[in-house]
Parts: structure tokens; sequence; C-alpha cells
């Protein structure tokens, strides 16, 4: 009798989906266990949306290779049309007008099609090419964006406090897709497209589609993202929106953090927020250069970012033979 | 990923929250008022910033010399609380939470420039905290009728029709033609259209008098006008009106002056007589460029309240005269204290309620300030027209009850 | 038709603007196949320092140029040796490099704010806005001699590359590293004098454009995307190639305004970008960039 042939690998380890389970909860329930202040609840909630932004990001940055400079144009292409739809009489509930922003952001992201056929530096100075004329475009169709001054939404303080749940909601959404992506057969042949494209085509994996797929969940995603943010903040403003210190702050938390796994788009964003919130109040004028030798160090010492670091760590304490195993760097 | 990297990654979370939710909010002294602001200290507006923070400083100092407020009996010193926002709405907006929900603060002054005014009056409206500014001058802002929101500025639009008026009366007086043709070039910010609208509006009502025949928007911190300038200079109108900040207004008038344009009237909307541009831009590039200010030091020898004010600038900072920048910050402090002074209390809604009830004297022109629940709560003091003179002064020519020269109508330069 | 020279002028005035920034750029990406995105910060680098030099000298900006390019070659030298060379080359570089350089122009920018501020800068002569009349137009003196040196510029340059023995090793070493440390051709500091060079011709490129426009410590990123935009359309093949690819640029960007408002000119040359990498990616002279 031939033996059954092993089954693949389930997608999730059960014990990996507890935790996960667990940890979501346990951040659900903090407001109301640690009585945090406004000021905290808020910052948060900003995270969550930053993480989202960071792992969406990722998945072309990390997973294809395909690193955008260019991202904050459909960050702000959501904003604008979640924030348009909030504005119209009767308004839009808001999910639904950050599901249409983040649609409205995949449709662009389809359209930047042309441009995946590029490798390497010249799809990223395409996209930064790309994002600069979005920002262009958009700031001067006041009509849509009100020009170079704020579209204000209408204040709500309690909606506000609830978009913790709805930005922890996304969050967890996004790291579980960023997992099984990871995990399946798609991020096999992201992998295969990430290391030689060509090779990849050769081996039956059609690039064209999967890039083309990622890129507008991506976009579609950080969308998304940007519609909650113009809810958080009650008003968003096309500059900071769909400028290129936008577009660079999602490729710095990726950076930061270690591109291509999960763990470092989560820890980059955090960083990326609390350090930005800390030195904006008390050293303003280091921020940039902080972050350009954050850049600079990582790049020339530890690749992975901080999540390297973290596994590098851990390493040395004798925990993490199969953390450093299963980590990929690819 | 393993479930070790997991609970790791989420220990982490949990242990980033707590210290954040640990770090504690400063202890509030309640012997002291304490009166958060941002201002651009560094950015494409740190001078004015500057500026604004003389002001500033000049009311707090005046305050607590005479013990600070005078509230319910008690004399209640008063504290300010400044952040550098590096002119950014982001920035403005961050610190502004920060100021109301981590440092406490119990009120609110404004920044400069109408975008982050837009933006920061948002935070102060959702944690109801009165926001006194004279830094933003946008309709835009206003029109949102905020309740916690108060404008010394008044509206850049009642600019574009001032000058429009005085343009006017030179046109009657047949020193323009008739009809005159306009260039109309705005940044593309709220006070630009502001402003666009006000000189649109006056040349419809005109009945043909003039004809706005070019009329384009360019981005803040615009590097190279020279298109926009050669569409200008093809149009050959009389008047050139743009509405500008400094920075744009100083690398535009080089261009300017450098393609060897001239037109009979030239003004950049609230810019033109500022040392700064003087300074950059040389003397002789800049006469008879007309400016439409807020308020000018000249309205020290017709107004009790600007010389007060200037007297003490003077003496606080060494001889130097303030423009516009001071005064508004400083007025804008003044009035707050006042309210405060007014409410008897420091309740947030009981000063509210005094400064949307205030009628207040003022170093304004017009002499006095309201804030009108039908504006929205901003001002809507009189502009004063200013044109620059060969010998480096900037009269008041506009409007005649305050006017200390009669307008050049049209730059001797190029009287075509 | 005075219109129409006056847009002549134009272009060919902004041109030589263009020309000179890109050089710098298609330099150290065609030998080092390094994108310098520290460009940029270079060009604003050398800005400041021709301000400094005017400010505290007195020294006329046209006059510092020769400073100014010693300078910033040192500051190429270093950025290289300190740090470009650890990167990993060729295509493996690619994100790695770009992100590197980022972070360089990060640097440059905050020191730039703490040195000088964040305020808007200009280095104002005598003659900043005096205007020649040439063909019933008025041109600024400035332009026209930022025109002049971009001319100047461009011979040396060829010069350079066609003619000097430094100029072949370095067109060498871009074709082929490898094969250069076979015949004995030190390769690293070939690729150490290109990233001065291209650094030096950055920083030349900034104390030109001081005494154009106004700057301040972000200046450089619009300067370093129409660089892109120049490298891109000319291809890496010839200092001709550039020099062409900046005049098509300004003649799009000057021209556009008759059908554009004026806000969206700028737009024109980010959608030219895009638009010849994804169709002609080999720019219009040089060769194929894929891979």
């Amino acid at each position: 009798m031939r033996p059954r042939p092993p089954r693949p690998p389930a997608l999730v380890q059960p014990r990996t989906a507890l935790a996960f389970t667990a940890a979501v909860a346990a951040l659900a329930a903090a407001p109301f266990v640690l009585r945090l202040s406004p000021y905290t609840h808020n910052l948060v909630t900003l995270t969550f949306l930053m993480v989202s932004g960071a792992l969406a990001w990722n998945w072309m940055g990390g997973y294809v290779g395909q690193v955008s400079f260019g991202h904050a144009a459909m960050f702000g292409l959501g904003g604008f049309v979640a924030a348009r739809l909030m504005l119209l009489e009767p308004p839009s509930p808001a999910p639904l007008a950050w599901l249409v922003g983040g649609l409205a952001a995949g449709v662009f992201a389809l359209g930047a099609h042309p441009t995946l056929r590029l490798r390497g530096p010249y799809f990223s100075i395409a996209t930064i090419g790309l994002g600069e004329a979005a920002r262009l475009v958009f700031t001067y169709w006041e009509n849509f964006t009100g020009g170079s001054s704020v579209l204000s939404l209408p204040i709500d303080v309690d909606a506000k406090i609830r978009l913790y749940w709805w930005g922890l909601g996304l969050m967890a959404i996004v790291i579980a897709a960023s997992f099984v992506i990871r995990r399946s057969t798609l991020g096999l042949q992201l992998l295969a497209i990430k290391a030689d494209v060509d090779a990849a085509g050769d081996a039956g994996v059609n690039a064209t589609f999967y890039q083309d797929l990622v890129f507008v969940l991506s976009g579609a995603v950080v969308g998304i993202t940007g519609g909650l943010y113009a809810s958080y903040f009650s008003f968003i403003e096309p500059n900071d929106m769909f400028g290129f210190d936008r577009s660079i702050g999602f490729v710095l938390m990726s950076v930061i953090g270690g591109v291509g796994t999960i763990f470092g788009p989560v820890l980059g964003a955090i960083v990326f927020v609390l350090l930005r919130q800390f030195l904006l109040a008390s050293y303003p004028q280091l921020y940039l250069g902080l972050y350009g030798l954050l850049l600079i160090f990582i790049i020339l010492f530890e690749p992975l970012g901080l999540s390297g670091l973290a596994i590098r760590v851990a390493r040395r304490f004798g925990r993490g033979h199969r953390a450093a195993a299963k980590a990929s760097i690819a | 990923m393993t479930p070790r990297i997991t609970s790791i990654r989420r220990s982490l979370f949990l242990v980033l929250a707590a210290i954040a939710a640990s770090v504690a909010p400063p202890a509030h002294a309640a012997d002291q008022l304490r009166i958060g602001a941002t201002l651009p200290l560094t950015g494409s507006e740190a001078r004015i910033g500057g500026f604004f923070k003389e002001g500033y400083d000049l009311a707090f100092e005046e305050a607590n010399g005479k013990g600070g407020l005078t509230v319910a009996g008690k004399k209640l010193p008063v504290q300010l609380i400044l952040q550098d926002d590096t002119s950014t709405q982001a920035t403005a907006v961050s610190l502004a939470d920060r100021l109301v929900n981590s440092d406490h603060v119990d009120f609110l002054l404004g920044t400069y420039a109408s975008h982050l005014v837009e933006a920061q009056s948002t935070v102060a409206e959702q944690n109801r905290v009165p926001y006194v500014n004279g830094g933003g001058g946008a309709t835009k802002i206003y029109k949102r009728k905020y309740k916690y929101l108060f404008g010394l500025l008044s509206p850049v639009e009642l600019l574009g029709t001032t000058l429009m008026e005085w343009a006017d009366e030179q046109q009657k007086a047949g020193k323009l033609p008739r009809p005159a043709k306009i260039a109309l070039v705005w940044e593309n910010t709220a006070h630009g259209k502001d402003f666009r609208t006000g000189v649109h509006e006056f040349a419809q009502k005109s009945g043909g008098g003039y004809q706005v025949v070019v009329d384009e928007s360019f981005e803040l911190n615009g590097k190279d006008f020279g298109a926009l300038l050669g569409k200008v200079k093809a149009a050959n109108v009389d008047l050139f009106l743009v509405d500008a900040h400094l920075p744009d207004y100083i690398t535009m008038h080089r261009q300017y002056v450098a393609s060897g344009m001239c037109n009979k009237v030239v003004s950049y909307g609230a810019r033109g007589a500022e040392h700064d541009a003087v300074k950059a831009l040389g003397q002789e590039n800049v006469n008879y460029i007309l400016s439409g200010v807020w308020w000018s030091p000249q309205l020290a020898s017709k107004n009790p309240q600007s010389k007060r004010f200037v007297e003490a600038f003077q003496k606080r900072y060494g001889g130097r005269t303030p423009e516009w920048f001071q005064a508004l910050a400083y007025e804008s402090a003044r009035v707050l204290f006042a309210a405060i002074e007014k409410a008897g209390s420091t309740d947030r809604e009981a000063v509210r309620k005094a400064l949307a009830e205030a009628k207040m004297d003022s170093l304004l022109p017009g002499g006095q300030i309201e804030f009108k629940a039908e504006h929205g709560q901003q001002v809507q003091n009189p502009f004063v027209l200013q044109q620059n003179e060969p010998d480096g002064t900037a009269p008041i020519i506009f409007p005649h009850d305050v006017a200390s020269a009669a307008g050049v109508a049209v730059n001797p330069r190029c009287a075509k | 038709m005075a219109r129409l020279v006056d847009l002549i002028l134009s272009s060919v005035l902004l041109a030589g603007l263009y020309a000179t920034m890109a050089y710098g750029l298609g330099l150290i990406y065609g030998v080092l196949r390094v994108v310098n995105l520290a460009h940029g910060g270079v060009i604003m680098a050398g800005a400041y320092l021709g301000w400094v030099l005017h400010k505290a000298f007195g020294l006329d900006p046209y006059l510092s140029i020769p400073v100014v390019i010693a300078v910033t070659f040192g500051l190429g030298v270093v950025m290289y040796r300190l740090l470009v060379r650890h990167l990993p080359r060729g295509a493996a570089g690619g994100p790695a490099s770009l992100l590197l350089l980022f972070g360089v122009w990060l640097v440059l920018r905050n020191a730039a704010y703490l040195l000088f501020s964040g305020n808007d800068q200009s280095v104002r002569t005598t003659y900043s806005t005096r205007a020649v009349p040439i063909l019933g137009s008025y041109v600024s003196v400035n332009r026209l001699a930022v025109l002049a040196i971009a001319l100047v510029t461009s011979v040396l340059l060829h010069l350079l590359l066609k003619r000097t023995y430094l100029g072949r090793a370095i067109r060498a070493v871009a074709q082929n590293p490898d094969s250069c440390t076979l015949v004995g051709v030190d390769v690293e500091r070939i690729y150490t004098i290109t990233f001065g060079i291209g650094s030096a011709l950055a920083g030349l490129a900034g104390v030109l454009s001081a005494t154009i426009f106004s700057f301040n410590p972000a200046f450089g990123s619009g300067e370093l995307l129409k660089s892109f935009v120049v490298v891109v359309l000319g291809g890496l093949g010839s200092v001709f190639g550039v020099g062409v690819a900046a005049l098509i640029l300004a003649v799009v960007e000057v021209f556009a305004i008759l059908i554009l408002p004026s806000y969206l000119t700028a737009a024109v040359g980010f959608v030219l970008l895009v638009l010849v990498l994804v169709a002609r990616p080999g720019g219009l002279f040089g060769q194929r960039v894929l891979g």
C-alpha cells in the first residue's frame, strides 16, 4: 500500500491563531481596563493605522520586492474619496466611505499597471513620478480636494474614540492577511518573482497578474487607511496626504522595522509614530536627521532592520533558533 | 512565524502601550494659568513665526508685570507654553492635541498662516478649548461656524475688495484706463482663493470697468514662476494683483523684475512693505508696490491703543518698530486675557461666552472689535492700504480717514 | 511672435539649468549603477555654500564656483568611502542604495536646518535683478550666466570623458568593472572619483540655482525629480544626450503653459518621466535600463 502523501503544513498553527486572537482581544479591552488618557488612546489609534499602512506597503516592497516611493498617492486618494463621501448630504456612514476610498485607491493602483514591468530602482523612480504628479493634480483639483487647504469634516469626538476599535480591526485583518499571503502559495510565488521575475515566469508564475493583484491590494488597504486617517483628524490636507514625506514614511516604517517580514513593519510603525511624537515635541529640529541616521545604519549593518536586531539578540540568548529560521529574509 | 515571535510581538506591543499610558501628564499648578500655542519657529514661515512670538511675549510680560490677570479678585499669573509647528499642518495638529490632552493647557492661542489655523482649530473645537488667533484670515476657516474659534484677522476677501476700491478711485480720476485689465495670481490656499474672490466680485460688479484676463494659481513655496510671469507679461495688463506669502513674494518679484516686467499697479496682497523683502529685493525694486495690511504702526498717530502698543514694543525690543504680525499676536493674547478677566473665571465655557459677547477697544483699524456669530466669529475690521515710497517709507494711502499720503496711482517707471 | 521668442528663450535658459543638474546624477548612475537620492541634498549644500561664501566674504557666487566644486567633490568622496562603498553592486544593491542615500539626504537636510534655520535664503548681488534685451525680450543676467556655465560644463565634461585617461578609465569601469581590475585599473579609486565628480556637478548646479531661486533646506527634491526625468529621457550614453533631454524637458514644461494652467506645468515633467520609463526605457539615446 502506498503511504499517504504528507499533508502540507497548516496555513496557521492553532497555537499562533490562539495567541493572535488573545492579543487582539487584549488590545480591544485595553482602553476599558487601563484607563488611558485621551492623548494616549488617540496615539494608539494612530499607531494601528500606521501599522496597517506599513504592512500593506510591505506587500509590495517586501514580498514582491518592488519598493514604492509613491504610496502616498493611494493614501491620499482613499482619504479624499472617503472624506468627500462623508461630506455629502446625507453623509455616508464612515465604514462605507472608507471602503469606497480603498476601492478608488485600488483602481488607481490598477492604472499604474504599466510601471510594474520596470524593475528595481526604475520602478521606484517611476513611483516617485506618479506620486508627485498625483499630488500636483489633486492639489490643483480643488473641487475634489479643496486645493492646498484643508478639507474639514464635522467634529465627532465619540467617533474619534471609536476609531480605536475600527483601527484595531483593520490592523488585525491586515496582519492576518499578511500572514496568510506569506504562508500561502501566493507568498511563494511572490518570493519567486522577487528573486528573479524572468525565472519565475519560466517556472509558470504569472508575474504580471500577481504583481497587479498585490499592488491593487496594497493600494486599496493604504487607501482605506487614508480614509480612517481622515476621520481621525477630522481634516485632511492634500500636501500632507499626497506628499513625498508621506510616501517616505511608509518606506521608513518598513525598512526600519525590517522589510519583508511581518514583525518588521509592525515594529517599524510603532517606532515611527512614537519617535515622531516624542521628537516633534522635544527636539523638532532633529527628527529628520535621526531618521536618516537610522536608515543609514540599518542599510549598512542590519538590513533586516530592528526585527533583525531583535532576532540576533534573541539568538544570542539561545531562544531564537527556530525564529531565525522561520523569519525568512528573502 | 512561530508562536514565540507572535507572542514576543504582542507582548512588546502591550508593553509599549503600557509605557505610553503610564507617561504621567505634568502636574497642573492651580495657581497659574497655562496657555498653549504653536508657532512656525522653523520652516518656511519662521521669520513671521518669530515676529508672532514677540507679540505673544510682550503681552504675557505685560500681564505678568501687573502680577497676572485679575480673576475674581485674585491675581493669576499667565504662562505661555509654546511649541514649534515647523509650518506643517500635521505637526500643528499633533502638537495642539498634545498641548490640550497631555499638557492640559487652559486655553489656546493661534499659530500663523490660514492653513495651519484651520487645521489646529479643529483640535480646539473637538476638545472645547477657546482658541484665539491672529494668524488665520481665510473665510473658509470661519465658515464652519465653530463655537470655540475666534479670529482677529479680517477676511482676506476684504483685502481684495479694498485694493479694488482704491484702484476704482484712480480709474474714476482717469489715471487708469477703462476697462482696465487685471492679472490675478493667487496661491492655491484658502487665503489665496479669498483674495481672488474679493477681486473677482468687485470686477464683476463694476459693470465692465475691469477685466480679469489672467487668473492663475500657484503652489505655495514655488520656485520657478518663469512660465507664469511670462503669461502675465504677454497679457499686457494694467493691474498685477498677487496673493502670496513672504517667501513666494520675494521669489516671484525677483523674477518679475529680472524679466523686465513693469505694470501700472502692482500688489502682492498683504505683502510689500516688509523689511525683509526690501532687504532681499532692493528698495528700487519694491517702489510703489501696494500692500493691504491688517494693521500698520502708522495707526499709532490715530488710535490710542496702537500708540500704547507701539511704545511698549519699542521699549521692549530696542526701538524697533512692529509690523502687523507682532500687533495681531499681541492683540490676540490681550483679548484673551481681557475676556478671562471679564468672565471672572478660568472656566472655558465662561471665557468662551465672554469672547463671543465681547465688544472691546482694539488697536485694529476701526478701533473696536466684535466676534459676530454670523461671520463665524471672525472680526470684520477694515484693511489699510500702504504704498512703498522711494524714500523707504510706506505711508497709508487708503482709507482716507487714516491715510497720511496720497497714493501714486501709476508706477512712474512704466506709465505707458 | 514676441511671445514665441519669449518662450523659446525661457526654454533654452531653463534647459541649461536642468542639464547641469542632471549631469551629476547621470554620471554616478552610469558608472556605479547607484541611484543617488542624495543628489538633491548635495545641490542644496552647494546652494548654501555659495550663499555662505557670499554672506561671509562678499564673494560673488560665480567666483565661488571653484570653491563650491572642490568642497562638494570632497563631500562626494567622503560619502562614497564612508557609506556607498559598502553597498552590494548591481541589481542587489538597488533598493538598498536608494534608501541609504535617502538617509544621507535626510541628514544633510537636518544639518542645514541646524546650521542655517529653515528660512528661505537667496543670494542677492548688484546684478541679481538686471536684465538684458535679447531679440526684443528681456533676459535675466543670471539665467544667461547659468546657460553659459552649463555649456562650458558640458564641453569640459565631454572632453574629460573622451580625451583624458581618467575619462577613459571611467567609461571602461562603467562598461565592465571586472575586466578593468584585470587590466590594472583601480576600480575603487575610479568609483570614488566618479562619485566625487558627480557630487561636484550637483554642487555646481546648487550654487547656480542659488543665484536664481530662493532656497531652504528642503530645496533639492524638485530638482532631483527633474534630474531623473532628464537622465531617463537622455539615457546614459552621452553628455550630448543629457543636453538634448534637458532641452526637451524644458521646452515641454515651458510650452505647456499654453494649454495647461501654470500650476500643473510642474506635473508635466513627472508624467513625461513615467511615460518614457514605461514606453522607451532606454531613453531616447542611451542603452537599455531594464534589468
